[in-house]
């Protein structure tokens, strides 16, 4: 297998919406056959030092950062919803994230 | 562990507040009194939604649907977990969570309290799923109840798993 593709997905409390991020991206990189792991964070504990370790940042709103990410940022909300044809999409960012690194 | 254990009786609401602020403050109350929340409860569920907002444009799911909003906090100003249904008599302005400079008409909270997000399925997807697959007739009579008895037996029969 294609060596362990990190994400992270941040939101306000760490608890619903960057889990629920969390648990439908590595699900469905899963089924799509790539080795991707997402660590929920509280956006108040992301910080530039944070965001290096990761390959990508799933953002759950436009959050005004203090720095400018050199990870892509790919913009995740639609995933909340649960209807496929939003998160589609959502997904072909991360595997194209996922294919460069790859 | 019954699904239906993440709604109580006791913690449902019919609110005639007008504002986000007042109408926290009306819960906060009652789920500190009921010892669900911390004390700190209610100045950080302000403060959270102020900076991370939490209403949901309905309109991807039905045109029509209204809006709702899900707010919460950490984990660790809560006591337990629990879906606390908020109906609203009139509307409230909330910000749209994914697009925070959106305003958003809100008619009905799905308040989280979640002292466990781990290991457990995710208590805002079961709401998303809930929001999709009952029928638009059957929310909109949710979301219009005046009575917190009729809204608890609605949650009860009606929010699977």
């Amino acid at each position: 297998m294609s060596r362990e593709v990190k994400f992270i997905a941040a939101c306000g409390a760490g608890v619903n919406s960057s889990h629920q991020i969390k648990d439908a991206v590595e699900a469905e990189m899963r089924k799509r056959g790539y080795n991707v792991k997402v660590d929920a964070y509280m956006i108040k504990d992301v910080n530039e030092d944070l965001l290096s370790k990761y390959d990508g940042y799933l953002t759950i709103a436009k959050t005004d950062l203090s720095f400018t990410p050199k990870i892509p940022l790919i913009d995740a909300g639609p995933i909340l919803y649960r209807i496929p044809a939003m998160a589609k999409p959502v997904y072909d960012n991360v595997e194209k994230v996922v294919k460069e690194i790859n | 562990m019954s699904i239906n254990s993440l709604f109580s009786p006791e913690s449902v609401f019919v609110s005639e507040k007008t504002s986000s602020e007042a109408i926290f403050k009306e819960v906060s109350n009652k789920l500190f009194d009921e010892k669900c929340v911390k004390e700190a409860f209610f100045s950080e569920i302000l403060k959270r939604e102020k900076l991370y907002p939490t209403g949901i444009d309905t309109s991807p799911i039905s045109e029509n649907l209204p809006n709702i909003a899900v707010p919460h906090t950490e984990g660790e100003f809560v006591n337990t977990r629990l879906i606390v249904p908020v109906a609203l008599k009139t509307p409230v302005c909330f910000k749209n969570m994914i697009a925070p400079d959106q305003d958003l008409q809100v008619k009905f909270l799905f308040m989280i309290l979640n002292n466990d997000p781990e290991g457990q399925a995710n208590i805002l997807a079961q709401i998303m799923d809930f929001l999709r697959l009952t029928p638009v007739s059957k929310l909109q009579k949710l979301f219009n109840f005046t009575s917190t008895d009729k809204i608890y037996q609605f949650m009860s029969e009606n929010f699977k798993k």
